[in-house]
């Protein structure tokens, strides 16, 4: 008797314990913390479709501390009342003469770019955010002087200057790069330690340096184990950027709708030198393979939609193959000049396409100029240390009556 | 591997040589006229004198975790106290006309478990391999945790009497640990570069191991009870609070101490 109520005592014990423990834990959690972020998350669907059809050109760019638009140069930027989607419990605010004012769908001049700010629910973390509605100007040339500290590890994030109606204004919503990721991995704590950075001894002034980099341990364990110094227009949403399928690729989103009318060709100089091991996805060594660099600029088409503007960009897995290509300028064999060097790529036509200038009319198009140091960098082979120098970057166009 | 095998197997030894003598003693001790008259057997026999050896086995279960549990950990999805064995060697003595007493002991165990929680704004931070950079940042999602460590542990206990079958005991212990493992993998939610402001990156999956990090010595209070369902063998039950974190101090990627609080339930046996 005695024998079977110490056997059942402790029978029952363990499975009593087993039972309790979860409750007993989760009955030790505290009461959830007040949100401590503050995200724009998005852009209002209801207010983009309550703009007159045409004032904004393609996808809002929503970066952790900005959000651009581009927009109809023609439309009134006078008086635009932007709302956003927030983290939950966080609210917007503005400064109008020192007083805080509410940032939700308040009227403000947008013909300079605006600050808001966003409060989280903890009312302790608060950032800021430049929203800027910038008129279309199509692309024609960069030197890559201008650019700026971004994020907080202060890696550079280039401006294009644009010309319009006579004054110049620069604009942060052509050029980006695969920085914004890098920054993550923790092995930069200076802008001069990221895949691409600005750099003197350009042909003119600066000029833009791409290195293929080790990502160390964080990138190895998500199976990136370089970043390759890239250079693109477009946007890289890098929130999307380190899920395992492909996630920088589609990440990766190329092209906006600045055609000035029908490419002609693509013009820059660069300098190049291969690193000395070339490694695969596994960081398998594959001898006597050499990296190469690209440079190439993409027309293709796209079809935006009428009441938001919005348009499906091609990402880091089609650009090169999809069949809305129109036409494609690319150094085939860049080789390794050590000394800067002139090159002029036509485009030419894929997909049985040809220029469509009704398509042009439209806002049809979508142009991207893209450059890395490691031509497979998107699929994580390269070198570590290969070296791509890059400056006046220029597309020459056909101009055509709009 | 091959040094925790070597310290099992002496483990094993001193707990043989104990049970070898505490026989002979008690074979000596029922033919007290025939006892030896040598000085040092008499003075052998004195220091064991009241000694009673012991040995016992026993599975620990519990977690080690932070406590209280920070605002950070949101949910624990779900718990495994995974097998941890413990056995123990020991020797107790009654004081004389007294329910008091003493036990000291060496053991060897394990103190292990897996969860799975769910964490908000959690601060992380995680140097890489080859020291060239650090990751630092608020992490939103599950936590993934393996801990497996193998202790040998020495505790030092004062032991009560509650008539002939109860006893319970309490005091400090201490442990090194010769192997240990705390491994496991943050999933399914987003990193924030440095502050709940920066950047943010979705991750699926990103595996950790701090393993090499752990400390090698603990301490910590051990509490229990024992009934003695029948002459020799007691069913026991220990609790062992730890009083040190399993990490040093200045270690930054897990930034609150976690303490191993485990329970033994087993069986010993009094010779």
């Amino acid at each position: 008797m005695t024998n079977c109520n110490v056997f059942w005592g402790k029978r029952l014990f363990y499975v009593s314990f087993l039972l309790l423990s979860l409750p007993l834990f989760n009955a030790c959690i505290k009461d959830e913390a007040a949100n401590a972020e503050c995200d724009i998350t998005g852009v209002d669907e209801e207010w983009l479709k309550s703009l007159p059809e045409g004032t904004i050109l393609g996808n809002p760019n929503i970066q952790n501390n900005s959000v651009s638009f581009l927009c109809n140069p023609n439309a009134d930027r006078t008086a635009l009342d932007p709302r956003f989607t927030l983290t939950p419990g966080a609210r917007i605010t503005y400064l109008d003469k020192g007083v805080e004012k509410d940032g939700h769908g308040a009227v403000r001049n947008f013909t300079t770019p605006q600050i808001y700010t966003v409060i989280a629910e903890d009312q302790v973390w608060r950032k800021n955010y430049e929203v800027a509605f910038l008129p279309f100007v199509p692309f024609e040339r960069c030197s890559f002087e201008d650019y700026k500290g971004e994020g907080k590890r202060g890696y550079h994030k280039w401006l294009q200057p644009c010309e319009y109606n006579g004054y110049t204004f620069m604009s942060d919503y052509c050029w980006d790069s695969g920085n914004a990721g890098y920054a993550l991995t923790g092995m930069a704590t200076v802008p001069e330690q990221f895949p691409t950075v600005s750099v003197e001894g350009g042909v003119k002034g600066r000029c833009v340096l791409m290195t293929t980099l080790s990502t160390g341990s964080f990138g190895k364990n998500l199976n990136m184990p370089i970043a390759a110094g890239n250079l693109f227009i477009g946007s890289f949403d890098v929130s999307k950027a380190a899920s395992p399928t492909g996630g920088a690729r589609k990440a990766t989103k190329f092209g906006l709708q600045m055609a000035a009318g029908e490419p002609i060709c693509l013009e820059g100089y660069y300098k190049y030198t291969a690193g000395p091991t070339f490694t695969d996805i596994h960081q398998n060594v594959i001898e006597g393979r050499r990296d190469l660099c690209d440079i190439y600029a993409v027309l293709y088409e796209v079809d935006p939609d009428p009441a938001t503007g919005k348009i499906t960009p091609l990402n880091g897995n089609d650009v090169l193959s999809s069949d809305r290509i129109a036409a494609l300028a690319r150094i085939a064999e860049p080789g390794e000049p050590q000394q800067w060097k002139f090159f002029s790529e036509p485009f030419v036509y894929q997909n049985g396409k040809s220029f469509d200038e009704e398509r042009f009319r439209r806002n049809g198009y979508s142009i991207a100029v893209v450059m890395t140091s490691s031509r497979e960098g998107a699929y994580f082979e390269g070198s570590v240390g290969s070296t791509l120098y890059v400056d006046e970057i220029e597309i020459k166009w056909r101009e055509i009556h709009r | 591997m091959v040094k925790s095998n070597r310290i099992i197997i002496r483990t094993l030894l001193t707990l043989s040589l104990a049970f070898s003598a505490s026989t002979a003693f008690a074979a000596d001790g029922e033919n007290k006229e025939n006892e030896p008259k040598e000085t040092d057997f008499n003075l052998l026999r004195a220091a064991i004198k009241g000694w009673h050896v012991r040995l016992a086995a026993g599975f620990n279960i519990g977690g080690t975790s932070p406590l209280p549990l920070p605002k950070e950990i949101r949910g624990i999805d779900s718990f495994n106290p995974t097998m941890n064995i413990s056995v123990e060697g020991g020797a107790h003595k009654r004081f004389e006309h007294s329910n008091w007493g003493m036990m000291v002991g060496v053991r060897f165990e394990t103190k292990g478990m897996k969860t799975d929680a769910t964490v908000k704004n959690y601060h992380m931070e995680a140097v890489n391999e080859d020291g060239s950079g650090k990751v630092v940042g608020a992490w939103t999602g599950g936590v993934r945790t393996k801990v497996r460590n193998n202790y040998l542990t020495f505790p030092i206990l004062a032991t009560y009497s509650i008539g002939k079958r109860w006893q319970v005991s309490a005091g400090p212990y201490f442990s090194w640990m010769f192997d240990g493992e705390f491994s496991g993998e943050a999933h399914d939610g987003y990193i924030r570069d440095i502050d709940p402001t920066g950047t943010k990156a979705e991750v699926t999956r990103a595996i950790y191991d701090f393993s090499d990090d752990l400390r090698r010595f603990h301490w910590g209070l051990q509490a229990g009870g024992e009934f003695r369902a029948y002459k020799h063998l007691s069913v026991m039950l220990n609790l062992q609070w730890g009083l040190n974190g399993i990490f040093p101090s200045d270690f930054e990627s897990v930034t609150f101490d976690l303490y191993p609080i485990y329970a033994t339930l087993g069986f010993s046996y009094v010779f």
